[in-house]
């Protein structure tokens, strides 16, 4: 379960929600259908995203992106992710590809056309920026729910109040981080990580667009008070269940970007 | 001219309401003390008052819109730069240095610990204020990137956790090694030591949390050394050591002259008095000036020191007198009046010459030294009014059992008569060998101006610390391993301005059609690319525009063209954000590699340990995308190609750190240089040489190169103020020669007087040159005190001079006179301050020290200089000096006033110049006038009927009136 980035995904379809609106679901229900709700809406998806990260200092940078998701099968399970820039121009066709894996670490590369280099990136951890915003890359591919110990904390009209407690203490740099889960879409509208009772870094979702039936997050923010400034990624040309062939999100396609779904 | 009987009206005054001069003295004194105390105690009850602010910032020696202060401030914010605290680990004993499990854990836990510091930790309401956690630079909080394999490319930290083994820890060193950015930065280069760098809002909550980190250090066990440095630190903790030094180092130098005059008076009723004058001169200064609202600075903090003695030398000189009338008249109203009479003139001159040299001060261009030399010079009239009001009211209230026995002896005339016998030997041998002492003299003096020219200027505020202060041994061990301690920043500025459209088109259409023809562009997608030329154009006032406009019509062009154009779209669009990008300086790889390029030429320079830069950034992503091969490190050959380097790092824990070195449009990059000396000559010679390599070899394209930080702002206050202190020093001893002319009416007798002077700073200096001390702030403005002190001792021998060749007629004879009382006086005086001022060499700041050293050197130097010198000189000129016949006089008197003319121009010009900013030229010219219209009006003047009364007794009669000692 977890942060909901961009191009969170509409899943389960509304029927689950209202049916989970009449009887107070299970912690581990809520979890599942976050997870469902951010990452997981549809079989396959696409988003171009808008990003501008605006420093502490006022200054704006801007980079057009598309993302493109496959998932193996199962709500939960196993994804792939293909990232593709568009802009800044010098870094135009420019891509990652995230294999996203249950109970490992996930495989990550990376495409850069003007030096022709494909790298596998072998992160110790996935909490390093997303191409420099404020975003990480565990926000982007989803944090694993078994990574956390999970409580229900208070339950109100509109939210549920999750906190959540890493296993592994050493591996993350918080100490919890608490969701505000809205109940209609499981959609995680506000998300506060937490280090010594200090809240540092804070996601909130600005807009939800309901696309091909699935609730879709169109724009969010990512604040890091320690760095100063937010990200903001705005979601546009949003599509669900392309039917994209999983040869795609493969190596030999970061050379040849498959321009029929980045266009 | 006075009357010889009558006291002047303050003096007057004093001696008739004792009570009334003690009651206004103390009561201003105690009532600046309760403003200075007021806004500390009800901060709100006085809204003009402001409590007292100490500042210790040596960037205040500069004015806070001084351009390049400006400038460091601007770029300090732009690339987020903080000042920081360096915490050095040395570990000397272990085989691997700190690379061994417990020297690391202890550096982990220091470096989590300070991370914490800051808002409620450390006693602050805001929660920001301290260290900067996400900036910190420590084992624990770098990255390291690295070659993970074939095809792999690894982001780690570069100790996620403590090393369990010491084959961790040799791995976590070879690791840092690798790094261009961490070897000699983050670890020694010899393997031995790590530092860790933190960052702080505000460098005054530095001694706060360098002390917040020593207690943490005092918590481990034995082993490893940690040093705590930093120019913040040292700035800060100066601070704190100024107060102490103020409180301890000054009221101990008083004691101890409280103590010499107790020895030579006698009587410690009396003695109370100037010690008295002292304090209250002190207190009302440095009331006046904390009222005022200024700081108290490395500078001003000095003020007491320099008061203290200048008011004591007038006390001296009244006590001496007094003692020697009241032996004779037994009258105590008589004997003081008559002294006061006597030394009015003398005491106002001296205090006026102390006055002209530190107001001269006010003409520097820092800050600090213009408050310090305004305050002194306040200060010094204030013990001047308090030693002609205080001292005489004082006496008049001594119980009269306090003068019995009085007058009889004085401890040094008596004690074996040694001082006695050597005064009239020196009498003698000045008389006798007057050509010898003089020919000696010039020898000194040529020897002097060889040990000028010797002079080293330079200053580092590290040394204002004795060598074994903390902060220093810090300083050294640190510098001994890692490639400097002392920051200083080379900013490239590669803004440019937009061409015109005219300009840049034939360029841009010429790489055009290479483009074209070289990747064979099909006839529609040229036409339609043309077409969409001519739109941009149209609408575009410069270049930049004209691409903006380009690069979003191509683009769209591109994204909607069919398969079939598509690449062809792909290569036009790129063609032109390419063009665009080129604004972007800091991408193109040729403005990195000039970058790269001054950095090797800067590594050749002894004085620089280290530089980092984002050229050293983009190799090293570089060289770590080619599986860390040495010869991948290097920079790639397109702005791409840079571009994706760039946008590599960004993936990695700490993305910020780009922006420290460039800014986010590219156009302005600065190297981040460590020295490992913060000698401000070390830092000028670093620029010399960057400037003459720059010359030799021009950038790639337009770009400005600039120094910034802390280190670079000290050259630039230490350049103002050798020219300052030079120009101030000239303007004000033109100012005494032109005081010592009017006091004395003759321009030979104020040349006479002002030899001692000359000789004694031209010593000093000469033996700073010869024994290799530099030339820094503290000395500078000492020249001041030097000509402020030294001129006093001639001013009272030669009035004394005159005033016994009036009744003795007959040089010899007066010579052996002035050796006897008048001699003594200057003998005690220089006695009383020089040993009074040694307890400042044991202040374990070094500028106090200076000023102890000085404060001796020049009492002595110009002591000895009047009494050989002086006596010597008007032996030798004794046909002019005391000339016999009035037409010689005139002659004189003629050239008097020229010679007043020519130094009062002098003045004008060399102290209202900085403020007018006109050329030299304009006052030369201005001088090839006003002289020869000036010796015009002397000549006239000097003709009129009414001179011609003067003969030789009246020419030496006005000075004589006051300054008659006995």
């Amino acid at each position: 379960m977890k942060k909901h980035f961009a191009f969170a995904i509409a899943a389960a379809g509304l029927a689950a929600c209202l049916s989970a609106v009449a009887q107070e679901p299970t912690v581990d229900d809520i979890v599942a259908r976050t997870n469902t709700a951010s990452y997981y809406q549809g079989k396959d998806g696409r988003a171009g995203v808008t990003m501008t990260i605006t420093d502490a200092q006022g200054r704006e940078r801007k980079r057009e992106l598309t993302i493109l998701r496959r998932d193996s099968g199962e709500d939960g399970g196993k994804q792939r992710f293909y990232v593709y820039f568009h802009e800044p121009a010098d870094v135009r066709d420019t891509a990652f590809l995230v294999w996203k894996h249950l109970g490992q670490d996930d495989d990550r590369w990376l495409y850069l056309p003007a030096l022709d280099v494909t790298k596998r990136i072998a992160a110790a951890d996935e909490r390093t920026s997303f191409v420099g915003s404020h975003y990480f890359y565990e926000d982007v591919s989803g944090r694993g729910i078994d990574e956390d110990d999970h409580e229900l904390v208070e339950t109100t009209d509109t939210y549920y109040v999750l906190k959540n407690t890493p296993k592994n203490k050493d591996a993350v740099e918080f100490d919890s981080f608490t969701m505000w889960l809205h109940k209609g879409t499981y959609l995680p509208v506000k998300v506060e990580f937490e280090k010594g009772g200090e809240v540092y870094r804070t996601n909130e979702i600005l807009a939800v667009d309901t696309i091909q039936g699935y609730p879709t997050v169109t724009k969010s923010k990512m604040t890091d008070k320690r760095i100063g400034g937010f990200t903001v990624n705005e979601y546009h040309d949003i599509k669900y269940d392309l039917d994209m062939p999983e040869d795609i999100f493969t190596e030999r396609y970061l050379r040849r970007a498959p321009r029929e779904y980045l266009r | 001219m006075q009357e010889e009987h009558e006291a002047r009206g303050p003096v007057r005054f004093a001696i008739d309401h004792p009570w009334g001069v003690i009651g206004l003295s103390v009561g201003t004194a105690l009532l600046l003390v309760a403003l200075v105390v007021l806004p500390l105690v009800a901060p709100t009850a006085v809204p003009f008052l402001s409590p007292v602010q100490v500042d210790t910032d040596p960037e205040n020696m500069l004015d806070a819109h001084e351009p390049v202060r400006v400038f460091h401030n601007e770029r300090k914010e732009t690339l987020s730069l903080y000042d920081m605290i360096v915490v050095g680990v040395v570990n000397e004993t272990h085989p691997q240095g700190v690379f061994n499990v417990e020297t690391l854990g202890q550096v982990y836990e220091l470096t989590e610990f300070a991370k914490t510091l800051h808002g409620e930790a450390i006693g602050l309401d805001d929660p920001d204020a301290g260290v900067v956690e996400i900036d910190l630079i420590a084992p624990s909080t770098v990255d390291n990137i690295a070659p993970g394999g074939p095809g792999v490319v690894q982001f780690e930290w570069l100790m996620a956790k403590p090393p369990q083994t010491d084959a961790e820890a040799l791995a976590i060193r070879d690791k840092a090694l690798r790094m261009p950015f961490l070897d000699g930065t983050l670890i020694s280069e010899d393997g031995k030591a790590v530092a860790i760098y933190v960052p702080i809002t505000d460098k005054h909550l530095s001694y706060r949390i360098a002390n917040k980190l020593q207690e943490k250090i005092d918590s481990f066990p034995e082993g490893a050394d940690f040093h705590i440095t930093g120019l913040p630190v040292a700035e800060d903790t100066f601070g704190v050591e100024m107060f102490i030094q103020m409180a301890i180092s000054a009221p101990a130098a008083m004691l101890v002259v409280f103590l010499l005059m107790l020895y030579f008076f006698r009587r410690l009723a009396l003695v109370l008095s100037p010690l008295i004058v002292a304090l209250l001169s002190v207190i009302i200064t440095m009331g006046a000036l904390v009222v005022t609202g200024n700081t108290i600075h490395i500078m001003s903090s000095m003020i007491p020191i320099f008061i203290m003695p200048i008011s004591v030398l007038d006390s001296v000189h009244i006590l001496s007198e007094y003692f020697e009338e009241y032996g004779r008249r037994r009258d105590r109203r008589a004997a003081i009046e008559r002294v006061m009479t006597h030394l009015f003139t003398p005491m106002l001159y001296t205090s006026l010459t102390t006055f002209a040299g530190f107001i001269s001060l006010a003409l520097t261009p820092i800050p600090p030294v213009q408050v310090f030399g305004v305050f002194i010079a306040f200060g010094v009239m204030v013990a001047w009014f308090l030693t002609i009001t205080f001292v005489p009211a004082f006496i008049m209230l001594l119980p009269a059992r306090t003068f019995e026995n009085f007058g009889a002896a004085h401890a040094d005339e008596h004690a074996a008569g040694l001082l006695p016998r050597m005064l009239a030997g020196a009498a003698r041998f000045t008389n006798r060998r007057a050509r010898l002492v003089l020919l000696g003299t010039i020898a000194l003096a040529a020897l002097a101006v060889a040990g000028i020219f010797q002079i080293n200027i330079n200053d580092n505020p590290i040394r204002w610390f004795h060598a074994s202060h903390p902060i220093r041994v810090a300083d050294r061990v640190l510098n001994e391993h890692f490639g400097g301690t002392y920051m200083a920043y080379l900013n490239f500025d590669g803004n440019a301005e937009p061409q015109p459209l005219d300009v840049f088109l034939p360029g841009f259409e010429q790489r055009y059609q290479t483009l074209a023809e070289e990747e064979a562009l099909p006839e529609d997608v040229r036409a339609a690319f043309r077409g969409l030329m001519d739109d941009a154009k149209s609408n575009a006032a410069n270049h930049e525009q004209f691409l903006d406009a380009l690069a979003e019509s191509s683009g769209a062009a591109r994204d909607d063209a069919p398969d079939a154009t598509y690449d062809a779209w792909n290569v036009v669009a790129r063609f032109v954000t390419d063009e665009q990008s080129r604004r972007q300086v800091f991408k193109q790889p040729e403005a990195l590699e000039y970058m790269a390029k001054i950095q090797a030429h800067l590594q050749e320079n002894p004085v620089v340990g280290k530089s980092n830069s984002l050229a050293d950034l983009v190799r090293t992503v570089h060289r770590e995308l080619f599986e860390g091969a040495p010869e991948a490190y290097r920079i790639p050959e397109s702005n791409r190609a840079v571009a994706q380097c760039i946008i590599t790092y960004e993936s990695s824990h700490r993305p910020h750190d780009l922006w420290h070195f460039v800014t986010p449009d590219f156009r302005q990059s600065s190297v981040w240089i460590q020295l490992r000396s913060g000698d401000n000559q070390d830092m000028a010679a670093v620029a010399k040489d960057v400037e003459q390599f720059v010359a030799q070899n021009p950038p790639p394209m337009a770009m400005k190169l600039e120094w910034f930080g802390l280190t670079y702002i000290n050259v630039v206050w230490q350049e103002k103020m050798v020219s300052g202190m030079l120009m101030s020093f000239l303007g004000s001893f033109l100012v005494v020669f032109a005081m010592m002319v009017v006091l004395f009416r003759s321009a030979l007798w104020a040349l006479v007087s002002m030899i001692p002077l000359t000789i004694t700073i031209g010593l000093i200096y000469g033996v700073i040159g010869f024994a290799g001390r530099d030339y820094d702030m503290p000395i500078a403005v000492l020249s001041s005190l030097t000509l402020g002190l030294a001129v006093d001792f001639a001013i009272h021998f030669l009035a004394r001079a005159r005033d016994l060749y009036e009744t003795e007629r007959d040089w010899p004879a007066t010579n052996l006179r002035l050796f006897g009382e008048p001699a003594r006086a200057i003998f005690r005086n220089v006695i009383v301050i020089a040993v009074g001022f040694l307890p400042l060499l044991l202040a374990p700041l070094v500028p106090y020290q200076t000023v102890g050293l000085f404060m001796a050197a020049i009492l002595f130097t110009s002591g000895a200089a009047t009494l050989i010198i002086v006596p010597a000189l008007i032996r030798v000129l004794q046909p002019l000096l005391f000339p016999e016949r009035v037409p010689v006089a005139r002659a004189c008197r003629f050239g008097s006033l020229g010679m007043l003319g020519a130094a009062i121009y002098g003045a004008l010009w060399v102290n209202v110049q900085p403020f007018l900013h006109n050329p030299h030229a304009e006052w030369l010219i201005g001088f090839a006038i006003f002289l020869p219209l000036w010796l015009a009006v002397s000549f006239v003047l000097s003709r009129r009927g009414a001179c011609r009364v003067y003969t030789t007794a009246e020419t030496t009669a006005a000075p004589a009136n006051g300054a008659r000692e006995k």
